[in-house]
C-alpha cells in the first residue's frame, strides 16, 4: 500500500518520514528542506507500506516547482492514503492546504504536529471539535519525540480495515475566498489562544527581526561563527587529531616501512618523505590531509550550521541580507545555497531550487564557488598560512568575498532581466534538539567519508603515479610560461593547477612542497579556489543546472579568476 | 482612512484592498492568506527592503516590489 506524506513547508514532515521510515532524511528549521521526492518503506502494524515524502507547498494549485510536483502526484491518485501534516502553530493558514486535499475526496488523516511548542505559546486546539467539522480523523503528534505515533498506528490499522470512514463529506466552495471565511469559521471554534509573557525565544524574536538590532546581530553571528567554527577546529587538530596521528598512527606506520620490499610500493605507500603534509604518500598525506586537517573543520562548521538551521536563524538572516542581495540580482533567501555552499558545494548546488529563475540561479551557482571555498579548502588554507600572521589569512578570504560580490554585481548587469522578490515564510524560534543535531552531524561526516576520503586517497594515489611515469615535468613546462608572466608564480605550480579540480583540498596541499613566499602562496591558494569547481561540483552542476548553463558558470568564473588572480599578483606585490 | 500601498504603510493592522499585481502574485498571496479583506499587521520594514508581517498566527518577509503591489488601508 502506498501512502503520501504531504503539508505546508516546514510543518516538520521530513521528521515524521524518518520516524516511519527510519530513512535518513535530513530536517531544518527553515521552509524548502526537502526539495525532492523522498520514498522509504515502513512497516506499519504488520502492514508494508512505501511512504512519499512530498515537497513542502502552501496549495495544490500553486505554480512554483515543488507546488507542481506535488500537484501531479497527488491528483495522480495511485495511492491508498494521504497524511497531511499539520503545524499546530500555524492552524489556520494550514488548513487551506488541508481544504484542498478533503475536496480530492480521497482517504486522509490529519497529523497536528508540533503540539508541544503550541501548547507552550498558549495555542489550545480542539481536536475533537476539529474532527467533527473537517470529516477527517485528527491525530496530535509530536514528531520531533515521536508522541502520538501508536495513535497514528492504530488509526492506519483501521483504516485498512475500512477505508471509506476516512473521506470527509464536507462541502467546500472552490473559490479561495470562501475557503478562508470558512476557516475563519472552523478556527473561531477550535482554536483559543491565551495571551502568555514573551519568552526568551520571543524576545531573541524581536531582536532578530527588528530592523536596528537585527543587522548588527547579523554580523555579530557571523563574526561569532567564524571565531567558533575556527576555535572548535584548531582545537580538534591541535589538541586531539594531530597528537594521535603523530603519536599513534605513524608509529604503526613506521613498523609497516621495513617490511615492504619494492621501492615504487614505497615510495606510493609512504611518500618522499615522513613529513605529513609533504611526503604525498598514500597512507601518510593520504590519510593526514582528510582526518587530521580537513574533518576537524567539517565536524565544527556543520556543528555551528546544524545549531543555526535548527534555531531557526538562517531565514532571518535572509531577510537582513534581502537588500544587498537585490544589488547583485538574487534575493535574501539566495542566501541558503550561499551558506550550504561553504561545507561543500555539492549541497549547496542542490539547494539552489528553491530559487525560481534561472538567472538567479545561474547568478547564485556563479557566487556560491567564487564568493568563500569550501570548508576543505578552508581548512587547508588556514593550515598552508598558519605559520603567518592570522591577517595574511584573512586578506585572502576577504579577497575572494570580494571578488565574488564584484563578479555577481557584473553579472547582474550584463544579464537580462531582474531579480524577483523575496516572499518567504519565518518560522518560529526553537530549541535545537541535540539528538537531530547529532543525527544531521553524523549523515554530513559520513558524507564527508564516503565522498571525499576516497577522492582524497586516490588523488594523491594518481599524482605519485604522474610522478612516477615523468608527466610532472612535460605538464609544468607546457604551462608554465603562463604561470610564470601572468601571476608571477613558479612554473612548477603548473602541475597543481592542471590537476587541482580533481580535489581541491589535495590541490593547496600540494603546494607546500614547492616552499613558496608567502604572496605566491595566497595568489595560488585565491586561483585554486576560483578557477574551476572541483569535479564532483561540476557533474552534479551540470545534471542540476543543465549543461549549457552549468559551461556558462564555469567559463565566466575561470575568466574571473584569471583577472583577479593577476590583479591580486598585483597589489600583493606592492602591499607586501 | 486612505488607501496606501503596504511598503508605505504604518507599522499597525491593516486591512488588505486591493492587490495590484498579475492573477500568479495574487494566488501566491493568497495561499498565504493575503487576499483581499483579511487583516494582516505589519511589524517591521527594512528601509528599501523586505516588510515582515503578521498574517494569522504566521510571519511572513515580503520583497519590497511585492509590498508595492499590495494596497491596504488602516484596520478601524
Amino acid at each position: 500500500m502506498k501512502i503520501v506524506l504531504c503539508g505546508n513547508p516546514n510543518v516538520g514532515k521530513s521528521v515524521v518520514f524518518s520516524y516511519l521510515t527510519g530513512y535518513s532524511a535530513i530536517s531544518s528549521n527553515y521552509p524548502g528542506t526537502t526539495v525532492e521526492l523522498l520514498k522509504g518503506r515502513a512497516k506499519i502494524s504488520s502492514y508494508e507500506f512505501e511512504i512519499i515524502d512530498l515537497p513542502g507547498t502552501y496549495s495544490i494549485a500553486g505554480e512554483n516547482k515543488a507546488e507542481k510536483v506535488a500537484k501531479e502526484i497527488i491528483e495522480k491518485g495511485d495511492y491508498d492514503l494521504i497524511i497531511d501534516v499539520v503545524d499546530a502553530n500555524n492552524l489556520e493558514r494550514n488548513l487551506l492546504f488541508a481544504l484542498e486535499l478533503i475536496s480530492l475526496r480521497r482517504p486522509l488523516i490529519l497529523l497536528l504536529n508540533k503540539c508541544d511548542i503550541a501548547k507552550e505559546k498558549g495555542v489550545n486546539i480542539d481536536f475533537e471539535k476539529l474532527e467533527h467539522f473537517l470529516g477527517v480523523r485528527v491525530i496530535p503528534v509530536v514528531a520531533t519525540v515521536g508522541i502520538g505515533f501508536n495513535l497514528l498506528e492504530r488509526e492506519i490499522s483501521r483504516f485498512i480495515e475500512d477505508k471509506t470512514k476516512y473521506i470527509s463529506n464536507l462541502s467546500i466552495g472552490g473559490e479561495i475566498g470562501e475557503k478562508w471565511k470558512l476557516i475563519g469559521e472552523i478556527i473561531s471554534k477550535v482554536q483559543k489562544i491565551e495571551h502568555k509573557h514573551p519568552g526568551f525565544m520571543e524576545r531573541l524574536e524581536i531582536i532578530t527581526t527588528t530592523p536596528s538590532t537585527a543587522i548588527p546581530f547579523g554580523i555579530f553571528i557571523m563574526i561569532l561563527s567564524f571565531y567558533i567554527i575556527r576555535f572548535i577546529g584548531e582545537g580538534l587538530i591541535n589538541k586531539i587529531f594531530d597528537p594521535l596521528f603523530n603519536n599513534f598512527y605513524m608509529r604503526v606506520i613506521e613498523k609497516l616501512d621495513p617490511i615492504i620490499k619494492y621501492d615504487i610500493l614505497k615510495f606510493i605507500l609512504f611518500g618522499k618523505n615522513p613529513a605529513p603534509m609533504e611526503g604525498f604518500g598514500v597512507l601518510t598525506t593520504g590519510v593526514y590531509i582528510p582526518f587530521v586537517v580537513v574533518l576537524p573543520y567539517i565536524f565544527s562548521f556543520y556543528l555551528v550550521l546544524s545549531i543555526l538551521e535548527d534555531i531557526g536563524y538562517l531565514p532571518r538572516l535572509s531577510v537582513v541580507l534581502d537588500r544587498l542581495s537585490h544589488k547583485i540580482g538574487l534575493h535574501g533567501y539566495s542566501t541558503i545555497p550561499l551558506i550550504m555552499g561553504l561545507g561543500c558545494k555539492v549541497p549547496g548546488i542542490f539547494s539552489l531550487r528553491i530559487l525560481e529563475t534561472d538567472r538567479e540561479k545561474l547568478i547564485a551557482a556563479s557566487l556560491m564557488f567564487l564568493i568563500a571555498p569550501c570548508m576543505p579548502q578552508t581548512a587547508m588554507i588556514f593550515s598552508i598560512l598558519k605559520d603567518w600572521p592570522l591577517i595574511y589569512t584573512i586578506i585572502v578570504f576577504g579577497y575572494i568575498f570580494m571578488v565574488g560580490l564584484i563578479a555577481s554585481f557584473f553579472l547582474n548587469k550584463i544579464m537580462k532581466g531582474s531579480s524577483s522578490d523575496l516572499f518567504i515564510e519565518i518560522p518560529p524560534y526553537h530549541k535545537p534538539l541535540f539528538k537531530n543535531l547529532i543525527f544531521k552531524l553524523k549523515l554530513r561526516i559520513k558524507d564527508f567519508i564516503y565522498d571525499a576520503v576516497g577522492m582524497i586517497i586516490l588523488g594523491i594515489f594518481l599524482i605519485n603515479i604522474i610522478d612516477i611515469l615523468g608527466f610532472m615535468e612535460k605538464i609544468s613546462s607546457f604551462f608554465a610560461p603562463f604561470f610564470n608572466k601572468v601571476l608571477s608564480l613558479p612554473s612548477q605550480i603548473a602541475i597543481v593547477m592542471t590537476t587541482g579540480f580533481l580535489r581541491k583540498d589535495v590541490s593547496i596541499s600540494m603546494l607546500i612542497p614547492f616552499k613558496l613566499s608567502l604572496k605566491e602562496i595566497m595568489v595560488s591558494s585565491f586561483f585554486l579556489v576560483s578557477y574551476l569547481p572541483c569535479l564532483s561540483s561540476m557533474l552534479v552542476l551540470s545534471r542540476e543546472l543543465g549543461k549549457k548553463m552549468a559551461a556558462y558558470v564555469i567559463i565566466f568564473n575561470f575568466m574571473v579568476s584569471l583577472i583577479f588572480a593577476y590583479i591580486f599578483s598585483i597589489i600583493l606585490s606592492i602591499i607586501l | 482612512m486612505s488607501e496606501t500601498t503596504l511598503s508605505k504603510a504604518p507599522m499597525k493592522k491593516l486591512k488588505v484592498v486591493g492587490i495590484s499585481g498579475g492573477l500568479n502574485l495574487r494566488r501566491r498571496l493568497e495561499f498565504m492568506g493575503i487576499n483581499i479583506g483579511s487583516v494582516i499587521e505589519k511589524q517591521f520594514s527594512y528601509g528599501n527592503g523586505p516588510v515582515v508581517v503578521k498574517v494569522m498566527n504566521s510571519t511572513l518577509a515580503i520583497g519590497r516590489g511585492m509590498a508595492e503591489k499590495i494596497i491596504v488601508e488602516e484596520e478601524g
